[in-house]
C-alpha cells in the first residue's frame, strides 16, 4: 500500500525512480502518529490519489464525519474525485466488526483502496489481544475478498491510521508489535521543530519488505495547507541517524 | 501475504503438494521435516487432517472462511486471507509470546489445502457474515 502514499508524498517531484502506477497494491500499511500530526490528512490524501487513478472507488471507513476536508498538496478537491470516495461511518466496534463481517453483503463496485481513520478508538473499546488481532486479520481479510471481486492482477490497498502514545506502556507495545505483524508497511509521523502558525513532521515511510525508507517533511500552515518536500532536499539540515529519530525506542525494541 | 510462513516452511508445502499430485502420498522425509519444524503440532495437525476435521465455507459472493473442529469438539474459524485463528493457542503463542509460528488449526489448514482432503461447505452470504460474527461473540 506504500505505493499510494509515496505518490502522494512525492507529488510535484518530477522524476521518482521507479515510480510507476502498478496495480499491485503490496502489503497493507499501518500510518502512525501522535495527535495532530495529520493522519487523517494524509490518509485523505491517499483517498484522493487513489480516486484519480481509474482504478475503481476509494472506502474511508471512519467513527464520525471529518471536520473538514483537508487541503491537499496542491491537489485539488476535484468533485470527480470525490464522488469516488464512499464514507462509511462506523460509530462503534461492533459496527465496525459488522461492517467487515458483512462486506460481501454490500452490492456496488468493490473499492481498490480501504482506508480506516482512528484504529486506536475502536482498540479501545474491546482492548484485549484478541479482539485486536481479529479486528486487524478482517481488515486483512475485507480487503482481500475486495481483490477477489476485482478480479486477476488487479488488488484492493488497505491503509490504517492508529494514534501513538508519547508514554506507550507495556501493552500498547504488545499491541503495536500485533499490529506490525499484520500490517508490515508503515508510515511514521514524528513532530519536527514548528515556525510560527506551522506544524512541522517529519514522515519516514518503510514500505515492507525490501523496499527502502524514504522520507519527507510535511508542512501544516496556519491555514491547515498541507506542504510536503523531500527530506533529502533540505538543504544544511544536519545529518540525521534515522533509525534513532524516526522509530521510538519501544517500538524498535518489539519491531519484529 | 502479510504474515507470511518463512521460506522454509513455504517450501516444504510447495513439495508436499508436488508429491502428493505425483504419488498421492506424503514421503516420510517430509514429514520428518513438519515433525521437526512444528513438533508436536504437526502429529496434531495431521490428526485433524485424517479425520476430516477442515471444512471451506464459501458463499454466492466468493467470500470464504475456514473451520476447524478441535479435538474438543469446539469449532474455530481461520481465515483464508491472513495467518488468524480463533483458537486460545493462536492467541497466546503465536500472538502473545511469539513461540510458535502456527496453531494446529491453521496447520491442518494448510495441510488439507496440500492434500486436498478439505470438505467444502457452500451456505448463503448472510450464513457466512453470521459466521464471522459468532466468533466475534464467543471471544467477547
Amino acid at each position: 500500500m506504500a505505493e499510494t502514499l509515496r505518490r502522494v508524498l512525492s507529488a510535484g517531484i518530477a522524476a521518482w525512480p521507479g515510480e510507476e502506477n502498478t496495480a499491485e497494491a503490496g502489503p497493507p500499511l499501518l500510518l502512525l502518529g501522535a495527535p495532530g500530526s495529520g493522519k487523517t490528512a494524509l490518509l485523505f490524501a491517499a483517498a484522493l490519489e487513489a480516486a484519480g487513478e481509474g482504478r475503481g472507488p476509494v472506502l474511508f471507513l471512519t467513527r464520525r464525519p471529518l471536520q473538514s476536508l483537508p487541503c491537499g498538496t496542491g491537489a485539488t478537491l476535484d468533485p470527480m474525485r470525490l464522488q469516488k470516495i464512499r464514507f462509511q461511518y462506523s460509530p462503534s466496534t461492533r459496527e465496525l466488526f459488522r461492517f467487515l463481517c458483512s462486506a460481501h453483503e454490500t452490492p456496488g463496485p468493490a473499492p481498490s483502496l480501504l482506508l480506516l481513520d482512528g484504529l486506536e478508538e475502536y482498540l479501545a473499546e474491546d482492548p484485549g489481544l484478541e479482539e485486536s488481532a481479529y479486528l486487524a486479520a478482517l481488515l486483512l481479510d475485507t480487503a482481500a475478498y475486495f481483490s477477489h471481486r476485482l478480479g486477476p492482477g488487479r488488488d484492493c490497498g488497505l491503509m490504517v491510521a492508529l494514534q501513538t502514545q508519547e508514554e506507550a506502556d507495556s501493552g500498547d507495545a504488545l499491541h503495536l508489535a500485533l499490529l506490525q505483524r499484520y500490517f508490515p508497511a508503515q508510515c511514521w509521523l514524528q513532530p519536527d521543530a514548528s515556525g510560527p502558525g506551522e506544524h512541522r513532521h517529519r514522515v519516514c515511510l518503510e514500505p515492507g519488505g525490501l523496499g527502502p525508507r524514504t522520507e519527507w517533511w510535511v508542512t501544516f500552515r496556519p491555514g491547515g495547507e498541507m506542504t510536503i518536500t523531500p527530506w533529502h532536499t533540505q538543504a544544511g539540515e544536519p545529518t540525521l541517524v534515522c533509525d534513532t529519530l524516526s522509530i521510538p525506542k519501544e517500538c524498535k525494541v518489539l519491531s519484529l | 501475504m502479510a504474515v507470511a510462513l518463512p521460506a522454509v516452511v513455504e517450501e516444504l508445502l510447495s513439495e508436499m503438494a508436488a508429491a502428493v499430485q505425483e504419488s498421492a502420498r506424503i514421503p516420510d522425509e517430509h514429514l520428518l521435516s513438519l515433525k521437526f519444524v512444528f513438533g508436536s503440532s504437526a502429529i496434531q495437525a495431521l490428526d485433524l487432517v485424517d479425520r476430516q476435521s477442515i471444512t471451506l465455507i464459501s458463499s454466492p459472493s466468493g467470500r470464504r472462511v475456514y473451520q476447524v473442529l478441535g479435538s474438543s469438539g469446539k469449532t474455530y474459524i481461520c481465515l483464508a486471507s491472513c495467518h488468524y485463528c480463533s483458537c486460545p493457542a493462536f492467541a497466546f503463542s503465536v500472538l502473545r509470546k511469539g513461540e510458535s509460528l502456527l496453531c494446529k488449526h491453521l496447520l491442518a489448514v494448510y495441510l488439507s489445502q496440500v492434500m486436498r482432503t478439505c470438505q467444502q461447505l457452500c451456505v448463503s452470504d448472510k450464513q457466512l457474515t453470521d459466521i464471522f460474527l459468532m466468533e466475534k461473540r464467543q471471544e467477547t
